[in-house]
């Protein structure tokens, strides 16, 4: 069957083309050329008013796995639809179901869930495999495993650590690795509450810039396409810009992920001692090639926090709202923190953080190196991306919010001067063809021949950007229309993407020697197989290539 | 022709532990566990056939073909208004089927075992906790203070696998065991036989659990009933030196007290308490009938651990008017389908209303059920996933015999 979108106005920066009138051809879930259409076209969508992108692609999204279940658990009082006041644009630790259903119907058709513990690889890509029509997958978490850090200390050769990051990759099916706190989480077990970049560890004596130092190397000689995804130490302390520059710099050169960059670009000036250090990591970021960011914006409102760093979600418990929280630390491989919050409008802290995310956004220059996050739901839900993509392309709008909070943030941050308003091929850029080139997703973000056929079309005439992409008139997931003018048309089930670079198999004589003497499980048992996310855990599974062979 | 295999690492779906160290010989149908002389191996090689196991589908005492079952329920519920499916215990796949098959009919879903669950859950929906899992514990807990011995008896293989290890990463000279409540002196034996520990037992009555621990909190050195003085100065003594405190429960060992959330409450306030200085974590024990899978898996599926009814498309949650043994017991459902893959006790039929079981062949009932589907059992009969008690592991079951049974994913989702 051939499906043919006719004439929309059609933005896909992966092929240069922006806002240009085209038709685009689909053949059994994939995008073909016109010149390839053989037989007759079966369904004719006229997108005379339409604007035609890639589905987009969420790359930090927190959507399944142990601590977003325990998120679940905790904030039960949001998801009881039946009772009265029930708030339906509520999506506070959203069912697997309930995710699906949103993301679809703002027209996102790939996600990524980036806390992936190892040791809950089954469980995370069990909830996964539970959320209806997006593609997904996973990156996993190193860094404070007692394995790694043991291997650091024994001095093991990088092919070694390779080979354990290869392996890593493999048995829990993920797509990337990414490291929150290095060093912090596994230190805050002996009782440390702090660990700076250059600090050691008191029981390993590693400092969180090896840490990177070695990951980086490890995800480089692999040929992983996702740079190392790193969650910088001293998240949210005033001041920590200093140590993210640090961070940045123990990358050595080697590309790197920052996520939620704007909880880690906060000064310490001012009688508050809290201030907007954005311009100076944007220097880095517009100077430093190999080097991208996830912005994580917040939103006023009720939001949960939830992350593998529990070092900092234990220090921010006492800012829990409602008065309830968790931490965990979890089979000497990571951990977890989840603490409701509520983000307020008239407070200093929040409303300068708010605008230091935009600040991030507006300053950058190049949109193929910042993507478009919450943090969902750390920053807000994944259901503010409409709102906050108004907030990018319509200055007036930001401004008039910017003028409603509280006047002292004014003489910390320089948003008031920033007159920059994203256009839409921006947007599709940092939505699509961007996430899915850092990711490695080829057939993603773009229309080109042979690509997955999601798409996303908006229509042209609505006045308001936000209710424009908030409600796309067309989904379309691997070729079929799941959303129509905003009703589900078809529940289809996405895959889970993964890359495998090789290593020695011999790691796992040492790594089953160790589960043997140290776990609760055996490694088989660890160890995810394709057949069993097939069967038992419920998402087929696929291998997206390397970028080369693998170095060392 | 005999068939004979050994089958190592087999994952045990009989408790939360889900121990997958186990290895099995198999003759035809039949298996044994090859190591001898546990608790365990008794309990995993009761599932074997025998001559009272039920391999056929029954209509009250008739021999019936499944096909025949199958559409006897589907009559059955169609004729009824409100349906609860009761789950004593099923993997990962058997849930999915359940909801699925819920959210199909607008049926009420609850586990058998959801009290428990609650008051643990309690802890977490309403203050701070701080938690821990089975290889942390193993590793690095200096002191383990364990409230009730349910723990022991429920979970036999916490003492060898998580209390007293040969190996730790972490070693301390000796590890502090501190029992309260009334622990028998071949428990206590069992746990000084396996590993290098100080026992201590302090026999206090779990009511008074709270009390205790805030005076281990102050510096107040008043005695409680059952408590001496010397023992209160040992036990303060052994925690100001631990570096890493783990407490461990099992909310039904609470249900003789007076007020069993009031005594959680209480150990997850000291625990996080100790925190502000030292690090300490809890690390409750879960019941054996998958109560972790369940809330798990509905968890995510739903936004609700237990006791929810679908209402065309959503679900509602509620504790009180959800509750399996209230809806049960003042006949509020017509129907209720059981399912209990792994249980090992008799399933309580309240033949005032229509029962439907779809069990493990050796399930037993306090009375006849209308009809009674024979199932597999997962782990054993096929593979599947479940959860262990510290929620953030599951693990990978097998298949070790095949006796041609049906899962409880083939019967619902067959059925809906
Ligand atoms: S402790 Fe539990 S899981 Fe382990 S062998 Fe015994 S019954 Fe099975
Ligand atoms: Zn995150």
């Amino acid at each position: 069957m051939i499906t043919q979108l006719k004439s929309g106005n059609v933005y896909d920066p992966h092929n240069k083309i922006s806002n240009v009138k085209k038709d685009i051809f689909i053949q059994d879930g994939k995008i073909i050329d016109k010149k390839n259409v053989r037989s007759k076209v079966d369904k004719i969508i006229n997108c005379s008013d339409k604007i035609i992108m890639p589905g987009a692609i969420d790359l930090h999204t927190h959507i399944g796995g142990g601590k977003v279940n325990i998120a679940r658990l905790m904030l039960e009082e949001f998801h009881n639809e039946k009772e009265p006041g029930y708030d339906s644009s509520a999506i506070i630790a959203p069912s697997t179901l309930k995710t699906g259903l949103k993301y679809i119907e703002m027209g996102y058709t790939t996600c990524f869930e980036p806390a992936l513990l190892p040791i809950n690889a089954r469980q995370a890509h069990a909830e996964m495999s539970d959320i209806p029509f997006i593609d997904k997958g996973g990156y996993a978490l190193l860094g404070n495993d007692d394995y790694f850090l043991d291997l650091l200390r024994k001095k093991s050769s990088q092919s070694t650590i390779n080979d354990y990051v290869a392996f890593i990759l493999s048995a829990t099916q993920s797509l990337g690795i990414k490291v929150v706190n290095p060093g912090g989480i596994n230190a805050f077990k002996f009782n440390q509450r702090a660990l700076n970049v250059d600090e050691k560890s008191k029981y390993y004596g590693i400092t969180p810039r090896e840490i990177v130092e070695k990951l980086t190397r490890a995800i480089y000689d692999l040929g992983v396409p996702h740079p190392l995804h790193v969650h910088c130490s001293n998240l949210g302390i005033p001041g920590n810009f200093l140590s993210t520059i640090e961070t940045i710099k123990a990358a050595n050169g080697l590309p790197i992920h920052l996520t939620h960059i704007q909880f880690q670009s906060y000064g310490n000036n001012g009688d508050k001692g809290f201030s907007s250090a954005a311009v100076e990591i944007s220097n880095y970021l517009n100077k430093i090639e190999n080097l991208t960011c996830d912005v994580g914006q917040i939103m006023f409102g009720q939001t949960v926090t939830m992350s593998g760093d529990s070092m900092s979600q234990y220090r921010n418990h006492n800012h829990a709202h409602p008065n309830k929280w968790m931490c965990m630390d979890i089979e000497c491989d990571a951990g977890c923190g989840v603490v409701p919050f509520k983000y307020k409008d008239k407070s200093f802290v929040n409303a300068l953080q708010w605008a230091i995310g935009l600040e991030i956004f507006l300053l950058a220059e190049d949109p193929w190196k910042v993507f478009l996050t919450t943090d969902h739901p750390n920053g807000a839900p994944f259901t503010s991306y409409p709102h906050l993509i108004k907030l990018l392309m319509d200055k007036t709008f930001r401004n008039d919010i910017l003028n409603q909070l509280p006047k002292e943030i004014l003489n910390h941050t320089i948003l008031h001067t920033l007159k920059r308003e994203y256009t839409l091929n921006e947007i599709s850029i940092m939505t699509r063809s961007a996430p899915a080139k850092i990711l490695g997703l080829k057939e993603k973000g773009n229309l080109s021949e042979g690509s997955d056929a999601d798409i996303t079309v908006y229509d042209k005439n609505k006045k308001d950007i936000e209710e424009m992409f908030a409600h796309p008139s067309l989904v379309i997931k691997d070729g079929k229309i799941v959303v129509e003018n905003g009703k589900i048309k078809e529940y289809v089930w996405g895959k889970t993407h993964t890359v495998k670079p090789d290593y020695d198999k011999s790691i796992e004589k040492d790594l089953g020697k160790f589960f043997e003497k140290y776990h609760t499980m055996k490694l088989d048992n660890y160890i995810l197989s394709d057949d069993e996310m097939n069967s038992l855990v419920g998402s087929p599974v696929y291998v997206n290539d390397c970028k080369y062979k693998r170095k060392q | 022709m005999t068939s004979q295999n050994n089958i190592k690492n087999l994952t045990c779906p009989f408790c939360s532990m889900h121990c997958d160290d186990i290895s099995v010989t198999t003759t035809n149908d039949q298996y044994k566990v090859d190591q001898k002389n546990t608790v365990c191996a008794k309990k995993i090689e009761s599932y074997n056939l025998n001559t009272k196991s039920i391999v056929m589908p029954m209509v009250g005492k008739k021999v019936v073909k499944l096909s025949e079952a199958l559409k006897k329920i589907s009559n059955l519920i169609k004729g009824h208004n409100e349906t609860l499916i009761l789950n004593h215990g099923v993997e990962l796949a058997g849930l999915r089927s359940i909801l699925s098959f819920a959210s199909q009919r607008n049926c009420i879903v609850d586990h058998v075992n959801s009290k428990f669950l609650y008051q643990n859950i309690g802890v977490v929906q309403r203050t701070g906790y701080m938690a821990t899992s089975l290889t942390e514990t193993k590793n690095r807990a200096d002191a383990i203070i364990i409230f009730g011995n349910e723990v022991l008896t429920k979970t036999p293989r916490l003492i060898d696998k998580v209390l007293t290890p040969k190996n730790s990463l972490f070693p301390t000279s000796k590890k502090e065991i501190i029992l309260i409540g009334n622990f028998s002196a071949k428990i206590v034996k069992n746990i000084k036989g396996k590993g290098k520990c100080n026992i201590t037992n302090i026999k206090l009555d779990l009511n008074l659990v709270g009390d205790f621990l805030k005076l281990l909190a102050t510096d107040d050195l008043k005695l409680l009933k059952g408590l001496k003085k010397s023992e209160l100065i040992k036990i303060k003594n052994i925690l100001n030196k631990s570096k890493y405190i783990v407490a461990t429960w099992t909310a039904s060992d609470f249900i003789k007290t007076l007020n069993p959330k009031k005594i959680i409450a209480a150990i997850c306030k000291y625990i996080v308490d100790l925190n502000v200085s030292s690090r300490a974590a809890c690390m409750p024990i879960s019941g054996i009938l998958a109560d972790e899978t369940s809330s798990q898996a509905l968890t995510w599926m739903t936004g609700f651990p237990s006791s929810i009814k679908h209402m065309d498309g959503t679900f509602k949650h509620d504790r009180n008017a959800f509750n399996s043994q209230k809806l049960i017991d003042e006949k509020n459902v017509d129907v209720v389908i059981h399912v209990s893959t792994i249980n090992s006790g008799k399933l309580k039929i309240n033949s005032d209303i229509t029962n439907i079981v779809l069990g493990h062949p050796n399930t037993t009932f306090t009375s006849t059920p209308d009809i009674f589907i024979p199932v597999g059992i997962p782990g054993i009969d096929y593979e599947g996933i479940m959860f262990r008690t510290d929620k953030v592991v599951s693990v990978a079951l097998k298949k070790i015999r095949d006796i041609k049974l049906p899962s409880t994913q083939n019967i619902l989702d067959n059925l809906a």
